[in-house]
């Protein structure tokens, strides 16, 4: 069999599962929508340093690369730990199936969820805050690849880190939170500060200056090449700590 | 390893060690096409090990294996859509419908049954729609032997298949797999219930402490055959064993008022019995004539073995 026509399967049935269990729509969809129309209306017009964005404008895409990371490493550590935990990814590994299909499928499924969430967050920052629509479309779609494809690479990862299922909120969430706050998803944080200095070593700040960049105004391409590189830097880490390290059974008790 | 066509597993002097724990000591057996082998061992004696090396989720650390002609520990695609593996637990995600399970599995392999046809296999037509999630254990786990059944394969593992099944779904299922042996397909089934050893199995093989402990079949294995019947009966009110006609030399017990003979051949000694019964018109309550069950021979086998 074909792998593409079984990954293609797989993407539809992948989205089937997604969409019949809303908990793990809340934090990629629900979170960012509330957040943006809840914050986003008492944020006001001030401008953000160092940038042409206004703060509701930079909190439209400070969301989307939240709900990007929800949708992509939240989802995918906790969904394959649970998967791992019950003996589905055991059973996975029993049939011909190869694991290029699977994963395939299951970032395709992501990347589905991505473009809904884009299409959403775009659409509420254009009505609600006048932000214009990206100056370089191309950009922010390149970005957002690169962005579903390192995250799911540390979906993966995480999940080496994960001992159960019932661990896996916590883990998860606990390296997510910290990073993402000190890399200016909820404020804008000046690139000189000490947060940001540190928040320069993780991925997620370049995906919210990635982002940015290519909504912004200017000329040239938009692409942040620099961030777009420190973040694949990190796929590439991530994914050769997943291939090495990955358990497909739950750990024997 | 060469291998002659109708042998489809080969098992050569296996062994496997966790850490310092010697799982599997030495494993040898063989399967021929169109067999039911029952493992059977009390838990911990290798018998999860011996399979999963078999459908090649763990490595082995000495002995030769084969197959279907192939080493499981080379992760063979192609062997992999040739056989069908029952896990323990049962794992399918739970947010599908029966059908859409059956329907992905069969985009995996050259050759697969029809949804409907899996599903009428199973008998869960009624559930055909329901999310998974809703089924009962005992539905899930016949959808998971469905779900193993689609790639029709050559060999089947089933590791436990009928725990928690109500009495009808286990006969069910033991047609379903007598179906498949007639089809000419291998089964390879570890099970706790001798009933269900007894009622499927062509071979048994009996693992204690990582080691075959002994082969053969239901009927003959440990020298089941050649063991001795025992007949027992309630010895009627006010007759003495002195009254009863017995062959010389044969020392009975008597446990509650119950009179316990064992011997290599009773023909003998029933028709004498039964004929002093009929003649003196005193019924021979409770009278049962039986040989070594299997379990008592699995007993006997695993030793104290059984208790862990």
């Amino acid at each position: 069999m074909n792998d593409l026509v079984v990954a293609r399967h797989q993407v539809n049935y992948e989205q089937k599962a997604y969409w019949r269990n809303p908990m793990s729509a809340v934090f990629t969809f629900m979170f960012p929508v509330v957040f943006l129309l809840v914050v986003g209306t008492s944020a006001g017009n001030s401008t953000i340093p160092d940038s042409t964005l206004r703060y509701n404008q930079y909190l439209v895409v400070a969301m989307l690369v939240f709900g990007l990371i929800a949708a992509c490493y939240t989802n995918l550590g906790i969904m394959l730990s649970i998967r791992r935990d019950s003996g589905v990814l055991k059973r996975m590994r029993g049939t011909p199936m190869s694991v290029g299909s699977y994963v395939g499928g299951i970032i395709g499924s992501v990347l589905i969820n991505v473009m809904i969430l884009t299409i959403m967050v775009v659409c509420i920052g254009m009505v609600g805050y006048d932000l214009h629509f990206p100056f370089h479309p191309l950009a922010v779609a390149v970005t957002l690849l690169v962005g579903v494809v390192t995250f799911s690479a540390l979906g993966l990862a995480v999940t080496v880190l994960v001992p159960n299922a019932e661990a896996a909120p916590a883990i998860i969430n606990g390296i997510y939170f910290p990073i993402v706050f000190i890399s200016g998803v909820f404020y804008p944080i000046a690139n000189n500060s000490v947060l940001s200095r540190i928040a320069t070593w993780f991925p997620v700040r370049h995906m919210v200056n990635a982002l940015v960049g290519a909504f912004e105004t200017g000329s040239g391409s938009g692409l942040q090449v620099w961030d777009l590189c420190v973040m694949l830097l990190w796929a590439a880490g991530g994914l050769a700590f997943a291939l090495t390290r990955f358990r497909w059974e739950p750990r024997r008790r | 390893m060469a291998l002659d066509d109708d042998t489809v597993i080969s098992v050569r002097g296996l062994t496997k060690s966790y850490g310092s724990f010697r799982a599997l000591r030495g494993i040898d057996f063989e399967l021929r096409r169109g067999h039911v082998l029952a493992l059977l061992g009390p838990n911990g004696a290798g018998k999860t090990t011996t399979v999963e090396i078999l459908e090649g989720f763990r490595k082995r650390d000495g002995g030769e294996v084969s197959v279907l002609g192939i080493d499981p520990s080379r992760r063979d695609r192609t062997l992999r859509s040739r056989v069908g593996i029952v896990l323990q637990e049962c794992a399918v995600e739970p947010y599908l419908s029966v059908a859409e399970a059956i329907t992905q599995r069969s985009y995996l392999y050259p050759d697969p049954r029809s949804t409907d046809e899996v599903i009428d296999l199973v008998g869960l037509e009624a559930k055909r729609d329901a999310r998974i999630k809703t089924l009962s254990g005992g539905q899930q786990r016949r959808l998971d032997l469905g779900l193993a059944l689609v790639g029709n394969p050559e060999l089947i593992f089933l590791d436990e298949p009928t725990t928690g099944f109500d009495p009808t779904a286990r006969r069910e299922s033991w047609d379903l797999v007598r179906g498949l042996c007639a089809e000419g397909r291998t089964v390879v089934l570890t099970t706790h219930y001798m009933d269900e050893a007894q009622a499927l199995a062509d071979q048994v093989a009996v693992i204690a402490a990582g080691r075959v402990v002994a082969t053969g079949t239901p009927d003959t294995i440990g020298g089941r055959d050649r063991g001795e019947t025992t007949v027992r009966f309630v010895l009627p009110a006010g007759v003495g064993l002195g009254d009863l006609p017995l062959p010389n030399g044969l020392c009975p017990t008597v446990r509650c008022g119950a009179v316990e003979f064992s011997l290599p051949d009773a023909t003998t000694l029933l028709h004498d019995l039964t004929g002093w019964a009929v003649t003196h018109g005193r019924p021979l309550d409770g009278l049962t004539v039986t040989r070594p069950s299997l379990e008592d021979v699995y007993l006997a086998l695993t030793g104290e073995q059984a208790d862990r």
